[in-house]
Formats: C-alpha cells, sequence, structure tokens
C-alpha cells in the first residue's frame, strides 16, 4: 500500500506537468489553429538552455529559469510566421500542414541537442534545482521539493489560465477566435495580434514546464522531447482535441497510472503499458472521450 | 558491383517504396507512421525464421509481407476513417511499443541487434543481384499499381477524402473502406520492405527504426510531392544520396538539413516539387509527342 501511495503522489506531480503541457498545447491548436507537434520539444530545449545559463552563473535559478521561460517565448514567436505563412499559401486553415512543419521543427531541435550540447550525451541539473531532501518522509512515501513544485505550480499557473480564459477580454478573444474565426474577426478581434497572443502565452507555459521538468526528473535527454510529444498528443487526443477540462482529467490520470505502473514494473516496459493503454483508448475512441472542441 | 553503390541502389528502392507506403494513406489525409513499426515487426520476424527456425528466405518474405497486411488490416478497422492527426499518434505509439518490446526480448537479440543473415543462393554476388532485381522489380510493380490507382475511381475518391470527407461521405463513398484498403497494403508494403532492408546489410539493429526514420520518408515525400507518385522517386535518390557526398562533419547533420529542407518546402511550395500540374503537362507533352511519331509514321506507311 505504501508503494501505491509514493507512487500516487509521484503521479501527481508528473500529472500536473502533463496538464501543463496539453493546455499548452491546446491553447495554440484553438488559437492560432496549429497542431504544434513539437511544443514538448521546445520545451526540452528550454530545459537545455537552462542548463547552459546554470553552467554560466554558477547555478543562479533566477536567471536559470528566466533564460528557459525567455528561451521558450522566443522559439514559439519565431514558429509564428511559419505557420502563418503556410496557412496563408493554403489559403485555409490547414492544421495537419502545420503538423507536419512542426515535426520538421521537431526533427531539427532533436538533432541539435544530440549533436550541439554536452557532447550529445544527456545533461544532468544541479541537486538545489529540485530543492534537496525530502520535505516528508513516513516508510517508503517521501515528497520531493520537486513534486510540491511541480504540483504547486501546476495549480495555480492552470487556474491562472482558466481566469484568463473565462474572466478576461484576451480570455473571451481566445474563445471567441477558438469557437468561431470569422465570427471574430467580424466582431472586430484582431486575429494576427490574438494569435502571437497565444504563441507567447504557451511560451510562458512551455518555460514554467521546463523549469518544472528539470526541477522533477533532475535529467534531461534529447530523446525526453519525442517520447514526451507523443504523450501530450496522446493525452490530448484521448480527451478530445481542443478540450482543456478534458486535457486536465486525462493528463492528471496519464500521470497517476504512469507513476503506480512504474511503482511495480521496472525498467521501459512500465512506460509500454502507458503507450499500450493510450494507443487502445485512442483505437476504440479516436474522437476522444470528451469531445472534440475544434 | 561495387558495395556503396550496391547498398545506394538498394537502400534508395526501399526508401521508394517506404515513401510509397506512407504516399498511399496520405492520399485521403493519413499520415500512417503505422508502417515504420511494421517495417521492423515484419522484418525482425522473417530474421528469427531464418536464424533460428532455418526456414528459407522466400518462406520469410512472404511471412514479412503477410503479417504487414494482418497487422494493417487489423489497425485499419478502427482508424481507417479516423482523423489525420489520431492516425499519425497511433503510427508513433506503435513504433514506440514495437522498439520497447524488441529491446527487451532476448530471442530476436535485444539492444544488439539480429547479426549474421545468410546470402540469398550462398553466393554473395548473387545475393546482391538477387536483392536489387526484387527491390526494383518491387518498385516497378508497385509503382504501376500506384498509377493505375492514382487515375481510377478509387483514386480520385481518395483525392476528394483529402479536400472534404463529408462531402465525399454524401457522394456515396464508404471512406472507410477505402481507408482499410490503402492502409492496409501500404503496411504489407512496409513488411516486404523491412525483410529486405534487413537482408542488405545482412542484419538488424533497431537504430534504423527510429522517428529519424520517419523524419526521412515525410521529407523525401513532401520535397519531391505528394501528390503525385513521381516527387518520390525523385526526392528518394536526391536526399539519401545527397549527404553521402558531403563532409562527414556535414553529414552527420542531415537531420538538421532534412527539418529545415521540409520546413523550406511546405512553406514556399506546399505540393513539393512535383506537382500534378507538372505531372499532367508532361503526360501531355509525352502523349502529343506519341501522336505525331504514330501520325508520321501511319503517313510514311501510306506513302
Amino acid at each position: 500500500m505504501e508503494v501505491f501511495i509514493a507512487q500516487v503522489i509521484n503521479g501527481i506531480s508528473l500529472g500536473s506537468i502533463y496538464v501543463l503541457l496539453v493546455t499548452g498545447f491546446n491553447l495554440l491548436l484553438l488559437v492560432a489553429m496549429i497542431i504544434h507537434f513539437a511544443y514538448p520539444q521546445v520545451v526540452v530545449l528550454s530545459m537545455y538552455i537552462i542548463w547552459l545559463v546554470l553552467g554560466y552563473t554558477g547555478n543562479n535559478l533566477i536567471i536559470g529559469a528566466l533564460a528557459g521561460v525567455a528561451s521558450s517565448i522566443l522559439l514559439n514567436l519565431i514558429s509564428a510566421p511559419l505557420f502563418q505563412k503556410v496557412m496563408e499559401k493554403r489559403g485555409e486553415v490547414d492544421i495537419n500542414s502545420t503538423m507536419v512543419v512542426s515535426m520538421g521543427m521537431g526533427m531539427i531541435i532533436t538533432d541539435v541537442l544530440s549533436h550541439g550540447f554536452n557532447k550529445g550525451h544527456p545533461i544532468a541539473f544541479p541537486d538545489t534545482l529540485a530543492g534537496g531532501d525530502a520535505i516528508v518522509r513516513v516508510g517508503l512515501i517521501s515528497i520531493l521539493p520537486g513534486q510540491v513544485y511541480a504540483f504547486g505550480v501546476g495549480v495555480v499557473a492552470v487556474s491562472a489560465f482558466f481566469w484568463l480564459l473565462y474572466k478576461t477580454r484576451p480570455g473571451r478573444a481566445f474563445r471567441a477566435i477558438a469557437e468561431d474565426p470569422s465570427g471574430a474577426r467580424l466582431v472586430g478581434i484582431p486575429l494576427l495580434k490574438t494569435g502571437l497572443q497565444s504563441y507567447a502565452l504557451s511560451g510562458v507555459l512551455g518555460g514554467l514546464i521546463a523549469l518544472l521538468l528539470a526541477a522533477l526528473l533532475g535529467s534531461a535527454s534529447s530523446a525526453l522531447g519525442e517520447q514526451v510529444a507523443i504523450k501530450v498528443i496522446a493525452v490530448s487526443i484521448i480527451a478530445g482535441l481542443g478540450n482543456l477540462i478534458g486535457g486536465l482529467v486525462v493528463g492528471l490520470s496519464l500521470g497517476i497510472v504512469e507513476a503506480v505502473v512504474q511503482g511495480y514494473i521496472s525498467g521501459t516496459w512500465s512506460n509500454v503499458i502507458a503507450f499500450v493503454i493510450m494507443l487502445v483508448v485512442i483505437l476504440a475512441k479516436p474522437n476522444g472521450l470528451f469531445g472534440l472542441k475544434i | 558491383m561495387p558495395l556503396p553503390l550496391y547498398y545506394f541502389l538498394s537502400i534508395t528502392a526501399v526508401n521508394i517504396l517506404m515513401s510509397w507506403a506512407l504516399y498511399l494513406p496520405y492520399r485521403m489525409a493519413h499520415l500512417h507512421f503505422l508502417v515504420v513499426a511494421n517495417m521492423a515487426i515484419s522484418g525482425y520476424t522473417a530474421a528469427f525464421m531464418v536464424l533460428s527456425l532455418q526456414l528459407p528466405f522466400w518462406l520469410a518474405l512472404l511471412t514479412g509481407f503477410l503479417l504487414g497486411a494482418i497487422i494493417g488490416f487489423v489497425v485499419a478497422q478502427f482508424i481507417g476513417d479516423a482523423p489525420t492527426f489520431a492516425v499519425v499518434i497511433v503510427g508513433f505509439t506503435f513504433i514506440y511499443i514495437t522498439r520497447t518490446v524488441i529491446e527487451n526480448t532476448e530471442a530476436v537479440g535485444g539492444t544488439m541487434g539480429l547479426f549474421g543473415l545468410p546470402n540469398i543462393g550462398g553466393d554473395p554476388a548473387v545475393h546482391r543481384w538477387t536483392i536489387l532485381a526484387i527491390l526494383y522489380g518491387l518498385v516497378l510493380l508497385v509503382g504501376f499499381l500506384i498509377h493505375r490507382f492514382d487515375h481510377s475511381q478509387l483514386g480520385r475518391s481518395a483525392s476528394a477524402a483529402f479536400i472534404d470527407r463529408d462531402l465525399t461521405t454524401s457522394l456515396g463513398i464508404d471512406i472507410k473502406k477505402l481507408g482499410i484498403l490503402l492502409q492496409t497494403f501500404s503496411c504489407m508494403l512496409a513488411g516486404g520492405c523491412g525483410v529486405l532492408y534487413g537482408f542488405i546489410y545482412k542484419s538488424f539493429h533497431l537504430d534504423y527504426f527510429t522517428f529519424h526514420v520517419v523524419g526521412i520518408l515525410m521529407t523525401i515525400i513532401f520535397v519531391g510531392g505528394y501528390k503525385t507518385l513521381w516527387g518520390t522517386v525523385l526526392a528518394a535518390p536526391i536526399l539519401y544520396g545527397g549527404p553521402l557526398l558531403f563532409p562527414p562533419e556535414i553529414a552527420s547533420w542531415r537531420i538538421v538539413i532534412y527539418g529545415a529542407l521540409l520546413i523550406f518546402v511546405l512553406v514556399l511550395k506546399p505540393e513539393g516539387f512535383i506537382t500534378t500540374r507538372f505531372v499532367y503537362r508532361v503526360e501531355a507533352l509525352l502523349s502529343r509527342k506519341g501522336t505525331k511519331q504514330s501520325l508520321s509514321t501511319n503517313s510514311q506507311e501510306d506513302v
């Protein structure tokens, strides 16, 4: 029972990160109308930037965190014109083409990480980032500072995001575009500006996720982005593409299921079980459990 | 035949066939990456049959095709009419699961891979010529079939489904059956390619069946042109052969080059280099020349 409880705690912190990732992914999908397959790769690149900056500044966490957030925002904003250009060329919203462009970006980022940083070896973050020893320890059950940060920041960030989306003027603009882009344009909502805001906002989320992943995992490799990308899109599909509430429920559930399986099955098999579960759900319900929102 | 030429010709043929395996389902907007997983599943199964069960190559090759078709058919029952992103993620998930299962299965060599596949026909020269003959025979056969498909009612149905599925369904076309047909055929082709790929190098290693392969195949299709089978024929040798000519320090960045090329083409030339309009023009030109030639032959005969 102790193992189970310990793994549920791990799962909640991991699930919080999945929720943040799916939220950022869905925001781009709903407002900018792109399937940003490389969004998790952007997050992993930001983790590498954090690692680099920490190395140069003697583990200055504040500068490292700011660099991670800034790089994520910058990467998202740089990619925006590419996606817009693809849609312009097609003369319509074409999320399949944007997905392929995004996959191309993912290829580049993954290869740059596997060649250009740390001679291609995985990177390790300093212990200070994870916050040191366990806050609470009862038998096998322990709560690490990294887990608390992940869960706390996850809750605050998602709450702030939903507040922004449902209680503020820019949020109404986001929802209007997600609901009906032509109607939104008719009532005077600037599509381009609002789209860019969504890129920037998902960039902020991406930077935060990079920081939390670094604190929770303590290391990163170039292959991490691909693995997380599959999970994030799988979560998004299982929830129903664009469904924010669905993403919240499924992201958290996946984190818990994955952690619990890891508690009982060793090695890479535990990941396979999570993937098999996702595969079965996608095969049975390709349009998602909570319904599509696009 | 020099070995580098043999490897260039054989891998180019595999790339053409695999890109066609991806091209066919994409005719109705399905990016079906299950083909890469199928390549690994069929390839490893065939290698196991030959090495451990001492079965002949031809039976293993046939099994590879059949296994690919069966897996493709079963999965297509669920995603034959699924949205593109669901098909993409099913493919990626399958690749990940397949890789992990193979990595952890000692019977197929685990992380070390399988080595020592025998020569077909005993002699290395016979082996190479046999592999090339099978591969280019397949290229001709599959190319002919796809050409016929593209010019058939089924091909037009797939084009319609690419643009508007609801409209296509309302015209009485069964999208799911079409999806099942295309996905099954492409998986069958990928299964055969997996077996042949292993016999080219006479070994199997998981390093080949990675997301990089997906990237290379996608680049071949989208850079060459995803609306006609000829784009693949042009892009496969150039994209595979080009980096071989680069100095090693540049060639090691080939995935970055592929990625940049993929984005560049999609942004500036969304249909790729070989467009349907270009193919129609060439076909019209050739048929005009053919007509002129036959007219001049007839007039000479009349004289």
